[in-house]
């Protein structure tokens, strides 16, 4: 434990923004789940009597149209949206990781083949992959969980198999094939905690981007449905109305903006932290930029063109 | 290189294939009957089953799924892209009424984004972690965090508030009225591209800081050449390569991010189309605009790699 303090103390010297990121992050997910007790009002309660009012004593981020209260909503709503961002990236980054370990250590056809398939995934742009399979899958809570968590894949994927190429080849791993263990008990055995660090940078770093695409399908109207709150959905109610009141616009914007800028932060930290090589090169990677390379899947694959990065 | 050209086209042929099965299997995967989604529960309720099965025939989605499959590829070659439930036309016809569009806006976003990115990244490298570099760089931070659709909301909201701005309603092609058709597709574009220009700021002064640690950079400052120059002639076009690749990248983000900012400000280019058919359950025209998405999103990143050989003398294709 005081090791584990001193290391944080550590981090947030070296890194300030980061841990600010880090507090701020963890102050959202206390409200977050600390919502019935913090939100003054029933997020879901209309009041007729308090319609449209612009923020005042009595609700702190005014009311909407129907009277619910902005700032129990926008509580109860960091709860849904932190939920999808969460179970997705999670789950898209666990699979997609799990699936680059097992490319990476297998290599040959099984590793071509996932290639090609992680390739297709990456050819849609994010929020209309997601917006179709959410159309497809049907809108409710698990459905844009799951598409969000698709959309994270490749880039898990991608990642951790170059981190698993790298690894089979050390002298550890090696020994363990040689001491006769099977390919899947190297595989969890050895490979696999390599693999935690960058596991860790990438599920941070893709925290903001599942945050601003589960909005922005909210807010189009294939997220998660009202009536549960999210912060893009609460969006996409405030420009129903001919004038749309300001502060409808503004506060759940304001709490996307805030919580991608302190996840944002935090990962950029964490990425410095646990591997400073990866910087510029990684932010290549896991936006995908590297996706001109497969060549190096082997002859097969299209013909490479890449120069290692930044080095010229 | 004509070679290459070949195999690299070859190659983005038959991711695309790829992609088309992709979108094809999992919006085959809908669960429920797509009369059910298009006529509503009760519409489908009071027809007759004859009827229904003439719709279904009439629309080809009773035959075989390999044989639907066999005709939305023949239709793409035949460059219709198949029909609309809705509305009579098909959607080549609506991506070349919608299109332009939304194109303009994606260029004019990538624009915005170089004029603005790139002269903050020099401004950053030069003086690192001077109070220039360190706004500049909390600038692109918070660029990149802040959503291109609610900033685009709060946009028109001012612009409602202040200037009683109407979100337009009938397209206005470039050639017909260009300076309202200028109107409709800068906000968007300047949106776009300011949370891209965030980007490439970021990596431009990272990929300079590298370079200007290099041998040649402090051999051209041995022999006097004033530190623009030594930036601007010698440093930069080293340092452009990975800025370029991430602009392809980026253009990803654009191409989606336009579905929800072309939402935000209300302006009826193909992203609008994409979310009004997902809206409606419209699927052979989800089906076509998502490939018609995923085609450019490919083909643009043949041409960043073709920009590298044209850019870059020393590589090679393998």
């Amino acid at each position: 434990m005081r090791v584990l303090l001193r290391e944080l103390g550590r981090f947030s010297r070296r890194n300030t923004l980061a841990a600010i990121g880090g507090v701020v992050g963890l102050l959202i997910i206390f409200v977050a789940l600390a919502a019935p007790l913090i939100a003054p009002r029933d997020p879901l309660k209309a009041d007729f009597r308090r319609m449209n009012k612009p923020p005042d004593a009595q609700s702190l981020l005014g009311t909407d149209q129907v009277g619910r209260d902005t700032l129990s909503r926008v509580i109860y709503g960091a709860r849904t949206s932190l939920f999808v961002a969460f179970s997705a990236v999670i789950l898209g980054t666990t699979v997609g990781s799990l699936w680059g370990v097992a490319c990476g250590y297998l290599r040959g056809r099984f590793d071509l083949v996932s290639q090609r398939i992680m390739e297709i995934l990456q050819s849609f742009p994010d929020l209309i992959l997601a917006m179709a399979i959410s159309m497809a899958i049907g809108t409710g809570l698990q459905a844009v969980i799951f598409a969000i968590a698709i959309t994270r894949i490749p880039f898990g994927g991608r990642v951790i198999r170059s981190v698993a190429l790298s690894v089979r080849e050390m002298p550890f791993v090696e020994a363990g094939r040689a001491n006769g263990a099977s390919a899947l008990r190297v595989m969890a055995k050895h490979v696999l905690p390599q693999c935690v660090a960058p596991y860790l940078v990438l599920a941070t770093t893709h925290l903001g981007v599942a945050i601003v695409i589960e909005a922005a399908l909210g807010f189009l109207g294939v997220g998660v449905p009202p009536p549960t709150p999210t912060w893009g959905n609460m969006l996409a109610d405030s420009i129903t109305a001919l004038v749309p009141p300001w502060w409808l616009a503004f506060f759940p914007g304001l709490a996307i903006t805030i919580t991608v800028l302190a996840f944002n932060l935090l990962g950029d930290g964490i990425r410095d932290t646990l591997d400073p090589r990866l910087s510029p090169g990684f932010l290549r990677l896991v936006t995908g930029a590297g996706r001109s390379a497969p060549a190096a899947t082997g002859a097969a694959a299209a013909p490479t063109l890449t120069i290692p990065a930044g080095k010229s | 290189m004509r070679k290459y050209l070949l195999r690299r086209a070859g190659y983005a042929l038959g991711t695309l294939l790829g992609v088309s099965l992709t979108i094809f299997v999992v919006l085959r995967v809908i669960p429920g009957d797509p009369l059910v989604a298009i006529l509503g529960a009760e519409g489908h309720a009071q027809m007759k089953p004859a009827d229904r099965e003439r719709i279904m025939a009439d629309l080809g989605l009773s035959d075989p799924l390999p044989v639907q499959y066999g005709r939305w590829l023949i239709d793409i070659g035949a460059g219709r892209l198949g029909k609309s439930f809705f509305r009579g036309d098909t959607v080549a016809e609506l991506i070349a009424h919608r299109g332009p569009i939304s194109a303009e806006i994606g260029i004019l976003a990538l624009i915005v984004s170089w004029l603005v990115g790139l002269p903050i990244g020099i401004l950053s490298a030069f003086k690192p972690n001077s109070i220039p570099d360190g706004l500049a760089r909390a600038l692109s931070i918070l660029f990149i965090a802040i959503p291109g659709f609610w900033l685009g909301m709060l946009i028109v909201l001012a612009l409602l508030f202040w200037f009683g701005y109407k979100a337009p309603f009938v397209i206005v092609q470039l050639w017909h009225d260009p300076w309202q058709n200028f109107q409709m597709v800068i906000g968007p574009a300047v949106v776009l591209g300011l949370a891209q220009g965030a980007y490439i700021a970021r990596m431009s002064r990272s990929c300079l800081l590298e370079v200007i640690s290099e041998d040649f950079v402090r051999t051209a400052r041995a022999k006097g050449l004033r530190e623009g120059l030594v930036v601007l002639r010698h440093a930069l076009p080293n340092a452009l390569l990975p800025v370029i690749t991430i602009s392809g990248v980026l253009l990803g983000f654009v191409l989606g991010g336009s579905v929800a900012v072309e939402q935000a400000f209300g302006v009826p280019g193909l992203g609008r189309a994409l979310v009004v058919a997902v809206i409606e359950r419209d699927i052979i025209v989800v089906q076509n605009l998502v490939l018609f998405y995923a085609v450019i999103f490919v083909a643009v990143n043949v041409l960043v790699d073709l920009s590298y050989a044209w850019l870059d003398p020393r590589i090679r294709f393998g």
